[in-house]
């Protein structure tokens, strides 16, 4: 295979290796430049630098210990201390600005012996075991001693000092070593400003001053969440990765993207060969700024886990033991089971899913796979069960299935607001700079069923939660849209520009009658008319307002409609096409974008083109070099209703687990056992894959090549840092079985299929492996008008033209409490633990969510005399579970939650299959249920168990037939 | 064709209905349900539906049952218009 040449592999862009010592003057973008001289070195920069990073940009490096580029300055450590022209004393470089005129002198006698002594006072209350400390070459404290030229500690080292401090070990993730600490106070801020969780504090004055987790806590029992900004920031030993501890400082790195939430963020991969040591949040990732959170910056360690598979495998039946394969074998049994199925039962009889987990280009090539060599379009993926009512519902009234802004757009918004969203657990990185900027003023509505942590955040002016009850969303959507049209609210001028006047004059006609005012859905949404008058106005007159959503918009039986709720009310206020403002889907997964715009949904060909247009179909017919049925496929859960007809008999997932994920288990599993093929790829045997008849080993983010495109659209590169473990990227597994089925594929390289992509989709028309090697990353549209990319959609008009408004009458979901079912139950993610769980399971994640309870109110606990810790039957229409109790005031009363990490739980047992009336987006949001207090697990739990045991029974015997150890 | 299957498939149709028609006249309506099922189901599914509305029509909504009838009618020009090329 030809290997292509990757520059990135092995350096760092320069501009990002470096540390400048304070951040980007943001108060001074297009403010005036200031002209100043550094040791006789001119230099010219925007007015609101400091002379520390003026200093540096000119590779002047001025000793420090306290600052740092990702905070604040802050003038603590005065070891940055320079003589100005002029002035007297020693001012610190990193509180000075620069000044026009300035000459600034950093290095002197004077200069010099100050510094000395300065780290002279640091070093005679620090260890002196550089040698073995885990810091030892990658340790800032040890590099200034070395820059200042200390040579001798006159004090001694026998004074009072806090050389016996204990170490807390706590957390799985890293050490706090208050012995190596200097209290430069970065990792406190660190946790204030990148993060905004204010866990971390300096305890005591003087001397007895101590950095400490909350009251003196142990980290894991403070409320720090693990984001490991403290432990990035912190220029010594005291806060240090464990993995560096057991292995030493990592000798390479790779930028590549994180394969966790739609967030996208970029890391360095920090390597020893082809050991990965950690992960550490790139500076220059255009995503994440340099911030990350526990998933991204600790929870790698299952890519290495014993449970990974390494060999395909195959069998004849589900109830038969695996058998070892060789890949050829395999993909060769797949083949000819798909060519054998298809000749019997029809062309349509099979399909396959794509995943929202792996590249574009993986992505890419299943659809064509299908489209191609299965020659259906029976092709659908996992955004079918989370965000495909934001496709159908945005491009329906704005024209472009994808969110509007960037994720900095917030730092601009004067009003947000949050429905059915969580991102300080689901999308953490961007939750913390939505935080960053409610700190700084702007005004917070929330829309949701539970008091969600943003609304606890620190420093939090003025918030709104509305709590509605779950299923009421459009008609809160419709109430707001109601005050902003009868209160004369609106932004005419945006309107009569940029909208479609026909369909605004209807929109305006339905949403002013008296059915939609806030006064007359009061009853049916929970939340007082005051309340959302309130946030209408706030939203409609703060300025900028912006909306953020998550799936507790999309997730429900008129999930479209709310998403087209959402972009009227967008519209009819002018927030659309500029910073600060628009509507913003955050997407779970890390490329549920990226699968959406591949061409994954059974309608649409890659860049959301209709399988029935002819010209677009034409194109891909012409490269393809097949005939493609011009009529949509099924999506995911009519392929399960037509394998229980009959209709419907083999299915290719890659990287996808539908038996835990999807909705009404039950259902899922009978479909899945009627089927006479099913192919699974994955990283492990997850639970889908335990009714399978071919696995086929998948790799991890770490084993490949490819891109990612996260909830901005925007397009990062992945870089294979490990050999994949079962010694094939998901792509090829692909492209193998294409070339069995003789369809013929022969990309040598990822960068080939963005090629063939870019050349299909206009959307990607300026896309390619170089560019991004140049920018970064890139937004698509990204074409010959937009050759950098669009960071901002909408900015001069819709790709439909004008906008459209949407007529979104309230339909009452069939899901309603009653006497039977008096409690709705909705679902969710916390923030250590990720989607099914398959990668966080299997890792340290798991010490703080073991897991998932069931969350209710007291009063509804008291209602039933449960405690918590009680062990609870859930029942609904669809199955019954049995979880553990906890009591909780986030929740109202009438409303119970719970998280769907753990397989066993059986979340998905009680929800049911009422799905999303446009997209069959399963409405996972709200299931009426009744809970009572039990003695065992449910019958569902206790069949689970056994069919378990028996299939990593198969899988154990494979291993052990092959003679293999079950490690890789 | 299963019970289960058809039961399923009316569900579907009768609840897109109700949110399509909201607004808009009845023959709009029946042509945007109409235009909704060509656009995005698949077609054993558009069949299955058609079948069955011709068999019974007790459980589909009066719109969801004029736009099958319209779904059937444009797919047979279409066919005859394939047919001719």
């Amino acid at each position: 295979m030809i290997e292509h040449y990757d520059p990135k592999q092995h350096s760092r862009n320069t501009e990002y290796a470096k540390d400048l010592g304070t951040p980007f003057p943001t108060q001074a973008v297009g403010a005036v430049s200031v002209s100043l001289e550094i040791d006789g070195v001119a230099i010219t920069v925007p007015e609101g630098t400091s002379v520390l990073r003026a200093a540096a940009l000119v590779d002047i490096n001025i000793p420090k210990l306290c600052a740092t580029d990702s905070l604040e300055p802050f003038g603590s450590c005065r070891l940055c201390a320079v003589q100005v022209a002029g002035k007297r004393g020693y001012p610190a470089a990193c509180t000075t600005s620069v000044a026009e005129g300035m000459q600034v002198t950093t290095q002197n006698e004077r200069l010099a012996k100050l510094r000395r002594n300065v780290m002279e006072l640091y070093i005679s209350d620090h260890p002196l075991d550089c040698l073995t400390c885990p810091a030892n070459g990658d340790c800032e404290l040890q590099d200034m001693a070395g820059s200042v030229g200390l040579r001798e500690v006159r004090y001694g080292f026998e004074g009072e000092n806090h050389l016996q401090a204990t170490i807390d070990e706590s957390n799985p993730y890293f050490s706090f070593d208050p012995s190596k600490c200097i209290v430069c106070s970065r990792c406190v801020r660190a946790c204030e400003e990148v993060q905004g969780t204010f866990a971390l504090t300096i305890d005591g004055r003087g001397f007895e001053s101590k950095v400490s987790a909350g009251q003196a806590d142990a980290f894991m029992d403070s409320d720090c969440v693990s984001c490991g900004a403290c432990v990035q920031a912190c220029p010594t030993a005291t806060l240090m990765e464990k993995s560096v501890i057991d292995h030493g400082v990592p000798e390479h790195s790779v930028v590549t993207t994180c394969a966790y939430c739609g967030v996208g963020c970029s890391f360095e991969a920090q390597m020893k060969g082809d050991q990965l040591v950690r992960m550490v949040p790139y500076k220059g990732g255009d995503a994440n700024h340099g911030h990350s959170c526990v998933k991204g910056r600790f929870a790698f360690g299952y890519a290495t886990h014993p449970d990974r598979l390494t060999t395909p495998m195959i069998r004849e039946t589900i109830d038969q033991p695996w058998r070892e394969a060789s890949w050829e074998e395999a993909i060769g049994f797949a083949a000819s089971r798909l060519k054998a199925i298809q000749a019997e039962h029809g062309r349509e009889s099979i399909g396959g899913i794509t995943s929202s987990r792996c590249t574009n280009e993986e992505t890419y090539l299943v659809q064509k796979l299908i489209r191609a060599a299965f020659g259906n379009n029976n092709t659908d993926t996992c955004a079918r069960v989370c965000h495909s009512p934001t496709g159908y519902g945005l491009k329906t009234t704005l024209g472009e299935s994808a969110g509007t802004q960037t994720f900095d757009s917030v730092m601009k918004a004067d009003a947000i607001i949050v429905i059915g969203a969580n991102p300080t657990d689901a999308h953490p990185v961007f939750g913390s700079l939505m935080r960053k900027r409610l700190r700084q003023g702007a005004k917070l509505i929330v829309a949701d069923p539970r008091h969600i942590d943003l609304l606890k955040t620190p420093h939090l002016r003025d918030a709104q939660h509305l709590p509605l009850r779950p299923g009421t969303n459009v008609a809160l959507i419709n109430a707001l849209g109601h005050v902003v049209v009868t209160e004369g609210l609106e932004d005419k001028a945006f309107v009569a520009k940029r909208c479609d006047t026909d369909a605004y004059q209807s929109w305006r006609e339905f949403i002013a009658d008296p059915r939609h005012s806030p006064e007359a859905s009061e009853a049916i949404t929970g939340v007082s008319a005051e309340a959302v008058r309130c946030a209408a106005r706030t939203y409609a007159t703060a300025g900028n307002g912006a909306i953020y959503y998550g799936l507790g918009v999309t997730e429900h039986s008129q999930g479209s409609t709310m998403v087209m709720g959402i972009a009227n009310l967008a519209m009819a206020t002018g927030n659309i096409g500029r910073e600060g403002v628009g509507v913003n889907p955050l997407r779970g997964q890390n490329n549920v974008q990226g699968a959406c715009d591949m061409g994954s949904f059974p309608h649409e060909l890659p860049g959301y083109q209709h399988v029935a247009d002819p010209v677009a179909r034409g194109r891909f017919e012409a490269a393809w070099g097949v005939t493609l049925d011009d009529e949509p496929g099924l999506r995911i859960p009519n392929m399960f209703d037509a394998a229980l007809e009959g209709s419907f008999k083999a299915l290719y997932v890659q990287g996808e687990d539908i038996a835990q994920s999807d909705p009404n288990t039950q259902h899922v599993e009978a479909a899945l056992r009627s089927l006479d093929c099913l192919i699974v790829q994955d990283i492990f045997l997850n639970e889908t894959a335990k009714y399978a008849h071919v696995l086929l080993p998948g790799s991890s983010f770490l084993e490949k090549d490819g891109t990612f495109t996260n909830a901005e659209r925007r397009i990062n590169r992945v870089r294979k840092v490990m050999p994949p473990v079962a010694g094939k990227q998901d792509w090829e597994v692909t492209q193998d079985l294409a070339n069995a089925l003789g369809y013929p594929m022969n990309y040598a390289h990822p960068s080939e299929i963005m090629d063939e992509i870019a050349g299909l989709t206009p959307s990607f028309a300026g896309v390619s492996y170089a560019k991004l090697e140049e920018q970064g990353s890139l937004q698509w549209p990204c074409n010959a008008e937009y050759p950098l990319g669009m960071p901002t959609l909408h900015e001069v008009d819709f790709p439909i033209g004008l906008g459209r408004f949407a007529i979104t009458e309230y339909v009452a979901t069939e899901e309603r409490a009653n006497r039977r079912f008096p409690l709705l139950l909705t679902t969710g993610r916390i923030l250590s633990q990720y989607n099914v769980g398959a990668q966080t399971r299997r890792t340290d994640n798991q010490r703080w969510h073991d897991e998932d309870v069931l969350e209710l109110h007291p009063s509804d606990a008291e209602l039933r005399g449960v405690r918590d810790g009680d062990w609870l039957g859930i029942t609904s229409r669809a199955g019954q579970t049995v979880l553990r109790a906890r009591l909780s005031e986030r929740m109202q009363p009438g409303v119970v939650y719970t998280t769907f990490h753990h397989p066993g739980s059986g979340a998905n047992v009680i929800t049911t299959d009422n799905s999303d009336w446009a997209t069959n987006c399963p409405e996972y949001k709200v299931t009426a249920v009744q809970v009572e207090k039990v003695s065992q697990p449910s019958a569902w739990q206790q069949r689970f168990d056994a069919f378990d045991q028996t299939q990593r029974g198969h899988l154990t015997g494979a291993r052990e037939t092959s003679g293999k150890a079950a490690t890789p | 064709m299963s019970l289960h299957h058809d039961a399923q498939l009316v569900r579907m149709v009768n609840q897109i209905a109700a949110n399509l028609k909201g607004g808009r006249d009845d023959a709009q309506a029946v042509a945007d349900i109409c235009r909704h099922l060509e656009t995005f189901w698949a077609r054993p599914m558009k069949q299955s539906l058609i079948a069955y509305s011709e068999r019974e029509e007790a459980e589909l909504a009066p719109l969801a049952r004029r736009a099958i009838q319209r779904l059937s009618e444009r797919q047979i020009v279409q066919k005859i218009q394939a047919d001719k090329v």
